[in-house]
């Protein structure tokens, strides 16, 4: 095993490549009473065409079929249910798909290796009938309907439908009443079957573990799989630019919603990017810049925006999401600001009172086993080790910051989306 | 006990609660008094205008500016309605110095001291609170209250409790009313608030890696030392008594796919050891996945994607809510219903029953992974009056048994069925 230590923040991982081609993180924590485990594969609601290994035509299937995998894992043949068998052990079991990848997991503070037994087990073991994928259109046809109410699930997508052209990233993670309808048992075979190869696959443990006790443990539950060769994903092409500039919808809320998103292109310097823009963005609207001041003090804004950097190695791109009586202002005025900052550089006390900041923020994310386990997760489908963050920040300065922005914060790659009655 | 508990002054309290298990350390401090529709709106704005500035740091900008100075100590207000009390909340969590890039920063100490300033030290000019600041925050809380109408499942449940509590305390809206935001201004607020801070009940919790004295620092506090010593009024949540109801029908119309089925049930509560059945009988219910509502109204007839049950535990109530189709209104009823008189059956598994309290068990044990959580927990036994461990907390559902929950079975009533629909 691999030990990566970060001596600041006195943690660590232990890492392992398995024979199959899996990888397992290991992060102990003593002191803890809760154990938390992350299986995830990755794949995620963007992989809708892909050539299998070993096969020459392209498969394409419907949207919406990571998801509705992500549903249907926990049925198995011999009629039980594993999420009602994890949760009678008393242990907290959930799964969720993203646009990148599909995760099961639970966490616990007692029964860990009955809980694991099971967990690993119904990962193995798909069980899918023309009978019970019918009845699970009814139950996801109801979790789309849900979403359709949340103004916040709403400004967002029309977001990403204004920035992209192509790109599944746009596209419900669900997929669409519609699409759904088209998938049948034989899809959910095909797709398991080629991303839920253990070379496709990492396992992500924290809590108070002994590295080598538990990797034992998580091989022997392992069936005989051999890895598969590299999967290839066909993704659309994406054109440079927008597809437009401003997107609204009706929906009955008391304050318009909105979300500005900047269309960018992933970086090879990741981690120091992403740190760069968490840095501009509050240097631009955080609670202490400027703008947020203005913006309050002229009734605009209620609260400081979120602002978000989500990005793989295919696609990236910046989110501002609050409320605002008037969000075109809001809008305008980031971009007045932005052509400011470009003219007159960064301020240097500024950005390393934001640097600061933004550590703190990073310690905090080992707080908890259940956000520490799904960082690292996360950031290792995106090709990143989770200390990165921590060890690269001192090397982020206002020069790189400034060329930063002048890259991704162009006026042209920006939209407004709105949600308003 | 790692939790210490010293009363500073009378109606004064710390608690601190020495742990290692955190990167950060958290300071609350939380001012409580009964709700009445008089003072709700008061509190609601009263809470957002302390966050605007305090006499040293009299701007929004160098409060946040302090902050992220203090590598981003996060500061957090709320409020909420515990019982029939108003709690308005202040947060300020901070790195534990070890995982400082560089040593020999205090940041516990200035945290503590940070905070009390918030929220005792506010920026006053000529006898009043900013006039800009409380016009401003008057605004934000009227934004907030019609805000209300937005998350759709958490209106539903609201609207169902105020319906429950009609011209009751516990029926007032957390944010206050935007009818009575006119009769606010910079001079009876700031009244208030002197009269407020040196009548309410305090509580001020410190946790994380202690290594400081702490009434030590609070003692030789300015701003501490500025309170009076007072007999706090507030509403003891031990026990709770129900006036049996006739059951009443709500349904209301708005703009959703969704419609909000919402049930509101009343259990008496004679003390604390009721609590402990009655959160078993919960967990059977609805509290988990494999629970009656879930398996039934999820897994079985497929009529909703969420179907869940929630105690209140300090009003004595049970709050079904399940977002389904709105024309399997009735359906879904029914089965609920069904499920309600399985439950006085004693129509349960000892397994399931096993389950529900394994479940709740593992909650409890990981109150103490999470810093808030677990002063959530002492604060909620300061405010009953009964002061309960964890591990007799844990003993004390062990032993709860299949009577016992039939027993709370046959004492839950229906109070209000509320629907949201289109």
């Amino acid at each position: 095993m691999q030990l990566i230590e970060n001596l600041k923040l006195e943690e660590k991982v232990y890492k392992e490549k398995l024979e199959n081609g899996m990888t397992v993180l290991i992060i102990p924590r003593e002191n803890t009473q809760k154990k938390y485990v992350i299986w995830g594969t990755h794949y995620g609601s963007n992989e809708s065409k892909f050539i299998v290994p070993g096969e020459k035509e392209a498969t394409e299937v419907p949207k919406g079929v990571a998801h509705f995998l992500e549903h249907k894992m926990f049925e198995q043949e011999n009629g039980t249910n594993s999420l009602d068998v994890l949760t009678a052990l008393g242990v907290e079991a959930n799964a969720y798909t993203t646009n990148d990848h599909t995760a099961y997991l639970f966490e616990c503070t007692d029964k860990f290796y009955e809980a694991l037994d099971e967990l690993m087990d119904y990962v193995q073991h798909p069980y899918f009938t023309d009978e019970n994928v019918e009845k699970e259109k009814g139950i996801i046809g109801q979790e789309i309907m849900m979403y359709d109410d949340y103004p916040e699930w709403r400004v967002y997508l029309n977001t990403l439908e204004a920035m992209y052209h192509n790109h599944p990233v746009k596209l419900d993670i669900t997929g669409t009443i519609e699409t759904i309808s088209h998938i049948n048992k034989e899809v959910l075979y095909k797709c398991y079957n080629t991303f839920y190869n253990p070379s496709n696959m990492v396992l992500v443990v924290c809590g108070d573990f002994k590295p080598d006790e538990i990797l034992e443990e998580i091989k022997k539950r392992l069936l005989p799989k051999e890895a598969t060769g590299e999967i290839k994903r066909i993704y659309p092409k994406e054109p440079n630019g927008v597809v437009k500039n401003y997107v609204e919808q009706k929906m009955e809320v008391s304050m318009p919603l909105f979300t500005i998103g900047i269309k960018d292109i992933p970086s090879e310097e990741k981690v120091k990017k992403h740190i760069a823009i968490e840095v501009l963005l509050n240097m631009l609207l955080g609670r202490s810049s400027k703008l947020y001041k203005k913006l309050y003090n002229e009734g605009i804004i209620l609260a400081q925006p979120s602002l978000e950097y989500e990005f793989t190695d295919d696609y990236a791109h910046v989110l501002i999401t609050g409320k605002a009586t008037a969000p075109e202002k809001v809008f305008e005025s980031l971009k007045k600001e932005v052509a400011y900052l470009k003219q007159n550089g960064l301020n240097e006390n500024e950005f390393s009172r934001i640097k600061k900041m933004i550590y703190g923020g990073y310690v905090k994310e080992y707080n908890d086993v259940a956000e520490t386990a799904r960082m690292f997760l996360a950031d290792f489908f995106k090709g990143i080790n989770s200390f990165d963050y921590i060890d690269e920040i001192e090397s982020v300065k206002p020069e790189y910051g400034l060329q930063v922005l002048t890259e991704t914060f162009n006026d042209n790659n920006m939209v407004l989306s709105v949600v308003k009655k | 006990m790692k939790i210490k508990k010293q009363e500073i002054k009378s109606g004064i309290k710390l608690h601190t609660i020495n742990t290692n298990r955190f990167k950060t350390n958290l300071v609350a401090v939380f001012l409580a008094i009964p709700i009445t529709r008089e003072n709700v709106t008061f509190n609601s704005v009263l809470t957002s205008v302390l966050r605007r500035g305090t006499k040293n740091m009299p701007t929004q900008e160098q409060v946040s500016k302090e902050l992220e100075n203090m590598y981003g100590a996060s500061f957090d207000c709320g409020i909420d309605k515990t019982g029939d009390n108003h709690i308005l909340k202040f947060y300020l969590e901070s790195i534990n110095d070890k995982f400082l890039p560089q040593t020999g920063e205090k940041m516990l100490k200035q945290s503590i001291e940070k905070l009390l300033e918030i929220v005792f030290n506010p920026l006053v000019e000529n006898g009043k609170f900013k006039e800009e600041y409380v016009e401003q925050e008057k605004n934000n809380v009227q934004r907030r209250i019609e805000g209300k109408i937005d998350n759709k499942a958490k209106y539903a449940i609201e609207r169902c409790i105020e319906e429950m509590y009609k011209e009751q305390p516990y029926g007032l809206y957390r944010y206050g009313y935007a009818e009575d935001l006119s009769k606010i201004n910079a001079s009876n607020l700031y009244k208030y608030y002197q009269e407020l801070i040196n009548t309410c009940k305090i509580d001020i919790f410190v946790s994380g890696k202690i290594d400081s004295d702490i009434s030590n620092i609070l003692e030789e506090n300015e701003n501490i030392k500025n309170l009076n010593p007072r007999e706090p009024k507030y509403v003891q949540t031990a026990t709770i008594r129900k006036i049996n109801t006739q059951e009443k029908e709500v349904s209301e119309s708005m703009d959703v796919t969704q419609g909000k089925l919402i049930i509101g049930m009343d259990i008496n509560i004679e003390d604390e050891k009721q609590k402990y059945k009655v959160s078993v009988y919960n967990a059977l219910l609805g509290g988990s996945a494999t629970s009656k509502l879930f398996q039934e109204v999820r897994e079985k007839a497929s009529l909703a994607y969420s179907a869940s049950s929630n105690f209140i535990r300090h009003k004595g109530n049970i709050i079904i809510s399940c977002g389904i189709e709105i024309k399997n209104y009735d359906k879904t009823l029914g089965i609920i219903r069904k499920q309600l008189e399985d439950m006085k059956a004693g129509n349960f598994t000892d397994e399931e029953l096993e389950n529900s309290k394994k479940g709740i068990i593992s909650a409890i044990k990981g109150i103490e992974d999470e810093q808030d959580t677990e002063i959530t927990y002492y604060f909620g036994q300061e405010l009953s009056g009964n002061e309960v461990s964890t591990k007799q907390y844990i003993e004390a559902i062990a032993q709860v048994s299949r009577k016992d929950v039939i027993n709370v079975a046959n004492s839950v009533s229906i109070n209000t069925i509320y629907f949201l629909k289109d």
